[in-house]
């Protein structure tokens, strides 16, 4: 049986630029938070987001837009990760068995928004050839392949908050059954102003500070950002002398069938997708030693994720720690799982888990062990990390120490 | 015995089953051409075409009209009258289309088989014009006054969220998205789900919508037929004459099940999906010899994945969609490739009649293939009356009697995506 490495990493936060930075911001519980700037929340109650600040790219596309767009992030994070891997020059290789797969909400929403802000009158004069090229979706995927000359296996995951790892999976799976060599795998996200909006009306934004799991939650905070890794088949990674993070064991995946946006009241689906992941990868409970938690800050979401933990991992649920980095780097949507995959790693390279921060009050209905406020040097040779979308679409993956 | 230990036994065992097979067992389908397989299959093999002047969207000011839409659904017939005020096109397209295969598989997706079930939609855009538009309520009113409901079916996935939800499945969920390769792309990796284990059940297939939002993208870009001044919109695969393609629209879903799965219940078959490719040549770097070539490698790498040799392929159900290029790309493709036989293997292009509904073509491409493997049938490529020499392959332009055992589907998308999908008799 093949196994799937982890071999590169590469981030872009709201609270650091770059594995280096954005690891030791999270660490150290830095929160990322601040007032929207991309466009004017005056119509809106609440004016705060996890916006990615100082950005900068060394380089020049074609068909520049006067927004950030996704392309940009995740171009910046995918060419972090080849560098880190080793694979920033692939013509070497045989570049058809080499992938992508990226995981967003919206895709390049908010350049198209911003030509659309200028045309109030009529839609279709709000098109110009900026959009058309930014869209479809999978324009992301397209362009990243052009970029790095890859050749293999490419698609966008539209999955919502769980799209990063429906990502990750699926070129999991390609390795898996030898169809490619190594896959550069995550998600990206910007800040929509129609998600904000959604998100605002449904009442799912906090009108402070964004604290998983605490009593006082009161929603969650919108992010932006870019998570990717470059994944690969244990065999071409040793051949090639490549310095492995850790192993990708499994994902676990299953569907609430329950409501458009509110999760199973029991979580059932969560713990589908948990126990999955988990027989997959042929482990018991026994022996993760930390949750990255989907922890968005809302007052449904944690009270779920913690009865499915409760669930999952029985008599061990109160010895394990379970963080949630949503707390400083806000719900970067389809993203949010893809980041949260790399920062795993991160903890398992570096024995560190990151904190909950702004964690203050316990809640009776979350009483576990939340990491408050403090990372804290464990040894972590295993973690499940979990996604859990609208429409209650649940992917869970399972990274390991090799 | 716990259940854990269950699950635990269920993934062993299917991990020293790496080779189980994939059959499709019901068809689904909502286009321009008829509600139900049936009606789609009776005005193909005849050749009535879908494409007329648009009436869903106001073209005045623009230079291109014909499109096909989809008319005459009726989603309450499939869905019951509740909620269907706030659902939108694409998503009663799904929905329906999917009702539609349940009923033709004769699956009910009990609690039994609902986490054993899954569904893998491709879409290009999805709900992304319902976005657009409730982005424009943002930018004239005041947002915070939008009621949820508004924002209730406008992700890009929400219709394949609607469609869960709805039929209760359980297994997973799962959104694909590769521009006009989306829906072969979902219907290879069910494949490859079911094959893996991964679930008995999976809906799988293609859904789009014709929008404000997309005609401007292709009008800009001036990829429809008549965007390049007084040429008449036409879809004409490989003909001499071709001038880009027609939009449109729909939702073609399948019931895929694992073989084993579908004989124990007693299930018709109609085919097997038995094979996989996909290749990226993007347009910018690569120039159209090396596109020809990339084109090749993905059909050689699905037939080589479906174990199929050169000699006993009997049918290629094109991507031809009318595209100068495209076409040309893709006949020269199978004219190097299948080499001896490179003008003789049968090729048929069904976009000639239903136009180019981008991720779902894949998906309605695989529809017509299975529909011809049961009826023994090749419908007829039209419009194709002059013949392009950059065209040199042999284009079935009346229907055609014929057994077959095996096509390839190939779908190729503008931007570099190149997927052939493998469907058998079993």
């Amino acid at each position: 049986m093949s196994k799937v490495v982890v071999t590169g990493l590469g981030l872009v936060l709201a609270n650091g630029i770059g594995v280096k930075d954005a690891w030791e911001a999270l660490i150290q519980g830095k929160d990322g938070s601040g007032e929207v700037t991309s466009f004017d929340t005056s119509p809106y109650k609440i004016h705060r987001a996890c916006e990615v600040k100082d950005f900068k790219i060394d380089t020049t596309f074609e068909n520049e837009t006067p927004a950030h767009t996704i392309h940009k992030y995740a171009y910046s994070a995918a060419k972090e990760a080849l560098e880190d891997s080793g694979l920033h020059n692939v013509a070497k290789y045989d570049c058809e068995r080499f992938g992508i797969a990226i995981g967003t909400l919206a895709g390049e929403l908010p350049p198209f928004e911003y030509l659309l802000r200028n045309s109030p009158d009529e839609k279709a004069n709000g098109f110009d050839m900026n959009v058309a090229l930014t869209y479809p979706p999978s324009s992301i995927t397209s362009l990243l392949s052009e970029d790095f000359g890859f050749e293999g296996p490419n698609m966008v995951s539209l999955n919502a908050c769980s799209s990063g790892n429906h990502a990750i999976a699926w070129a999991y799976d390609l390795l898996l059954n030898g169809k490619v060599d190594v896959m550069l795998v995550g998600g990206g996200e910007l800040i929509p102003q129609t998600e904000f909006t959604h998100f605002h009306n449904l009442k799912a934004l906090t009108p402070e500070k964004c604290r998983p799991f605490d009593k006082e939650r009161k929603g969650l905070i919108i992010g932006e950002g870019a998570g990717i890794m470059v994944i690969e088949n244990l065999d071409f990674a040793k051949k090639r002398g490549a310095n492995i993070y850790a192993e990708l064991k499994s994902y676990g995946m299953s569907c609430d069938g329950h409501h458009m946006t509110a999760p199973h009241p029991e979580g059932a689906g969560a713990i589908r997708s948990m126990m999955d992941a988990l027989s997959v990868a042929q482990l018991s409970y026994k022996d993760i030693d930390y949750v990255n938690a989907h922890g968005t800050g809302t007052p449904l979401n944690d009270r779920m994720e913690t009865m499915a933990i409760k669930s999952v991992f029985k008599e061990r649920a109160k010895q394990i720690p379970v963080s949630s980095i949503k707390s400083m780097i806000g719900h970067t949507m389809g993203a949010a799982s893809a980041i949260e995959s790399v920062t795993s790693c991160l903890s398992i390279k570096n024995n560190i888990v990151p904190p909950t921060i702004n964690y203050e009050t316990p809640d009776p209905e979350c009483d576990l062990d939340y990491v408050p406020n403090e990372g804290r040097e464990l040894r972590v040779n295993c973690v499940l990390n979990n996604s859990f979308a609208f429409g209650g679409n649940n992917v869970t993956n399972i990274f390991s120490r090799l | 015995m716990s259940p854990i230990f269950l699950v635990g036994f269920r993934s062993w065992i299917t991990k020293l089953s790496m080779n189980k097979k994939t059959v499709i067992t019901g068809i689904g389908v909502v286009s321009p051409i008829g509600i139900g397989h049936q009606d789609f299959w009776k005005n193909l093999v005849s050749g009535n075409s879908g494409i007329t002047p648009m009436e869903s969207l106001d073209l005045s000011k623009y230079e291109c009209k014909n499109g096909a839409e989809v008319k005459n659904l009726d989603p309450a017939e499939f869905l019951g009258r509740k909620g269907l005020r706030y659902l939108h096109k694409g998503t009663k397209f799904l929905a329906s289309s999917i009702k539609l295969a349940l009923d033709d598989a004769n699956l009910n997706i009990d609690d039994e088989i609902s986490s054993r079930t899954g569904i893998l939609i491709g879409t290009s855009l999805g709900n992304f014009s319902q976005t657009t538009d409730y982005f424009h309520d943002i930018v004239r009113e005041e947002p915070s006054e939008l009621s949820p409901m508004q924002s209730y079916d406008v992700a890009l996935n929400s219709s394949i969220n609607y469609a869960s939800v709805f039929f209760k499945i359980k297994g997973f969920a799962r959104t694909i998205s590769s521009g006009f390769t989306s829906g072969i792309d979902a219907i290879g990796n069910a494949h490859r789900l079911i094959q893996n284990g991964k679930a008995d059940v999976i809906i799988a297939g293609g859904v789009e919508q014709i929008s404000l939002d997309l005609y401007m993208i292709f009008l800009l870009r001036k990829m429809l037929s008549g965007s390049h001044g007084a040429d008449s919109e036409i879809s004409m695969p490989f003909d001499k004459r071709r001038n880009g393609f027609i939009m449109s629209e729909g939702s073609y879903v399948f019931v895929m099940e694992e073989l084993d799965f579908a004989l124990s219940r007693g299930a018709k078959v109609y085919g097997e999906v038995s094979g996989f490719g996909t290749i990226f040549a993007g347009n910018k770097k690569y120039d159209t010899g090396r596109r020809v070539e990339k084109a090749q490698s993905a059909m050689k790498a699905c037939m080589d994945d479906a174990n199929i040799s050169l000699q006993d392929l009997d049918l290629i159900q094109a991507n031809g969609n009318s595209g100068r290029l495209s076409d040309h790309i893709e006949a020269q493709a199978i004219f190097e490739l299948f080499e001896k036989r490179g003008d003789e293997i049968p090729v048929c292009a069904v976009k000639s009649i239903v136009g180019e509904c981008y991720g779902a073509s894949g998906a309605m491409q695989t529809a017509a293939t299975a529909l011809a493997i049961q009826n023994s049938l090749i419908p007829p490529t039209i419009n194709c009356e002059e013949k392009d020499p950059e065209c040199n392959v042999n284009i079935i332009h009346q229907k055609q009697a014929c057994k077959i055992n095996t096509a390839l589907v190939n779908s190729f998308d503008y931007t570099g995506n190149n997927s052939c999908l493998m469907v058998k008799k079993l």
